[in-house]
């Protein structure tokens, strides 16, 4: 990675950032931190500046665990005939809810037998704007396979390709505030949520209110699927942790009391 | 004595010198230490990774040691029955009758001393101490 | 094409249903929850939220309740958290300790007094908020405490919390705690640990290339 001095303050931001969630009161202390690479924050420190980096395909492995183990979990308690719900927030320029669409069009044998809504939301309307656009550059397309990308976009020429229309239209958009107290209760509760590098920009009061949104809009026995590298241990007390192959995800316990 | 693998703990406290205690005299008694911030973090841990036994705090963020305990022993075979040692500065009767209940091996009160705490790590892992 | 759209019927998105102070006493736990929740944002409810603190059974209902009442930060709402770090409930403590944690400077009136407390361990609790306040305020109060406490838990505490937001004026107390203490093994090493720490805490950020 090569910095200009006009990222000077971009690095900075983030390295504060980091300073702050790891509890670092100074630079030296942190710089010993990385250094030691202490809990792997080298790893978290590299996260931190690309976290704006979003591509198709990106953590892939959640996908593959999506597919292999959570839908599975989920339609033991969903009733019959009930739609599967997915949430991508934030969903930035859209790459993460059309990647899930994807993924499930090629990997999930059962897709035909279930209705399924993928709604994406961001705080950011401008990023939303672009997501419902759907145009994307190279970079974004990487991980796809060029079958992939012939199969699900339109190359418009100038290594600029646009997802397929049916794509566009059934992902649902909208925005969000993630931390709102009490909120954002708006769009029901989901199967399964990706929330994925975000927490990582917020306090700690925030961190907490957003731990309790997501839990609200979790369906009971509902997943939640952070970033490779976040973890709810230090956030919030109110969900299970579970083991599937390749990855640690979250969940809404089944067994709400007096519910 | 032929070098066998090592004995795996679990250290889980929130105050980083203390677990930096406990592990510089674990691994002077040839244990292999790993960390763990509070009651989540060690069941994540514990989930992913295999270990002889657990050294617990009780009062600390997100999960405390005895929800903890609660949560382990629920948990499927054997994980739910990896021993645990209960360390802790909350020294009164009720205190240590609740850890046990919940599942500790053993309930210590903070300040641990050297000898105190490889006698216990050896009795749970069976090593001579 | 198995992906559908449900795009909301009119114009605005539903409103998020609002919960009255009532709520918090309903039998059905979601709907306390939901009440616990909505109330964050109306500062009036600090008492109704005790109370319903001091009745709450269910652990995610009083993880609510915490949250909110550390939301409104208002004197009387971190007063009405501040009994419950006493609980004989572990995580009782932690829920509290945690909404605490997360507003330390709202907290910050209470700790002179909460670091004289009687019971030691609500002293070793608070060195955990006061680690989260400024650097050169937090080591003030954690050598204040340092310089008279005789318990040594609370001293592990408070040497734990200046090794990570101290700075070199505490030094001098932390050698003065380690003489003290010199046959606690524990204190004796985590006062040497510390004092490396905070010796490498004085430089300003930045002053150094990385």
């Amino acid at each position: 990675m090569i910095f200009t001095e006009t990222k000077r303050y971009y690095v900075e931001r983030r390295m504060f950032e980091r300073m702050e969630a790891t509890g670092a009161g100074t630079f030296a202390s942190y710089f010993a931190r990385l250094r030691s690479d202490a809990n792997a924050e080298i790893e978290q420190f590299i996260n931190a500046l690309t976290v704006n980096e979003t591509y198709f395909y990106r953590e892939d492995h959640q996908l593959r665990c999506l597919t292999s183990d959570l839908l599975k979990e989920r339609l033991k308690t969903n009733a019959q005939g009930q739609s599967i719900r997915i949430w991508s927030v934030p969903c930035s320029t859209g790459e993460e809810p059309y990647s899930i669409a994807i993924w499930l069009l090629e990997n999930w044998p059962e897709v035909d037998n279930h209705d399924i809504e993928i709604i994406g939301s961001d705080i950011d309307t401008r990023v939303m704007e672009a997501a419902r656009a759907g145009i994307f550059g190279k970079r974004a397309l990487m991980r796809l396979s060029p079958e992939l990308i012939a199969k699900y976009f339109t190359d418009l020429g100038d290594d600029r390709w646009r997802i397929l229309d049916d794509l566009r239209g059934s992902v649902r958009f909208s925005q969000v505030n993630l931390i709102e107290p009490g909120g954002p209760g708006l769009h029901g509760k989901f199967d399964v949520i990706f929330c994925r590098n975000v927490l990582i920009y917020f306090d700690d009061a925030s961190r907490r209110m957003a731990a309790e949104n997501l839990f609200e809009n979790l369906a009971p026995g509902g997943f939640l699927c952070l970033g490779h590298s976040e973890s709810m241990s230090r956030i919030s007390p109110l969900f299970d942790v579970c083991r599937y192959n390749d990855a640690i995800i979250y969940r809404r316990p089944l067994d709400t009391r007096n519910a | 004595m032929p070098e066998g693998p090592k004995v795996r703990a679990l250290v889980v406290d929130d105050a980083g010198l203390v677990r930096a205690y406990y592990r510089d005299i674990l691994e002077r008694h040839n244990y292999q230490v790993d960390e763990a911030l509070n009651g989540l973090e060690a069941m994540e841990k514990l989930l992913q990774d295999r270990f002889d036994f657990v050294i617990v705090d009780v009062n600390m963020p997100q999960m405390d040691g005895i929800s903890f305990l609660k949560v382990l022993r629920r948990q499927s075979l054997p994980l739910a029955s990896i021993p645990a040692i209960v360390i802790s500065t909350e020294a009164e009767a009720h205190d240590s009758a609740g850890a046990r209940a919940a599942g500790a091996n053993h309930y210590l009160v903070k300040p641990l001393r050297e000898d105190g705490l490889v006698q216990y790590a050896a009795l749970l892992s069976g090593r001579p101490a | 094409m198995p992906l559908i759209r449900k795009d909301p019927v009119g114009a605005s998105p539903p409103s998020t249903p609002s919960s009255s102070a009532g709520d918090l006493q309903a039998s059905s736990a979601e709907t306390r929850w939901n009440a616990a929740r909505r109330l964050a944002k109306d500062p009036e409810s600090v008492a109704a939220l005790g109370r319903a603190l001091g009745q709450e059974d269910d652990p995610r209902v009083r993880e609510a309740l915490f949250t909110s009442l550390a939301y409104i930060q208002s004197p009387q709402a971190i007063a009405t958290i501040l009994p419950h770090i006493r609980s004989d409930d572990a995580s009782i403590r932690a829920g509290a300790l945690d909404a605490l944690a997360t507003v330390p400077d709202a907290v910050e009136k209470s700790v002179p007094t909460l670091l004289s407390d009687p019971d030691p361990d609500v002293r070793i609790l608070i060195c955990d908020v006061v680690r989260r306040l400024p650097g050169p305020l937090a080591t003030q109060y954690l050598c204040d405490l340092l310089t008279v406490e005789t318990h040594p838990n609370v001293c592990g505490a408070a040497v734990e919390a200046l090794s990570e937001v101290g700075n070199e004026t505490a030094l001098p107390v932390l050698a003065q705690c380690a003489d003290r203490f010199a046959s606690e093994p524990f204190l004796v090493f985590s006062i040497s640990m510390a004092s490396k720490r905070v010796a490498g805490n004085g430089r300003p950020v930045g002053s150094q290339a990385v």
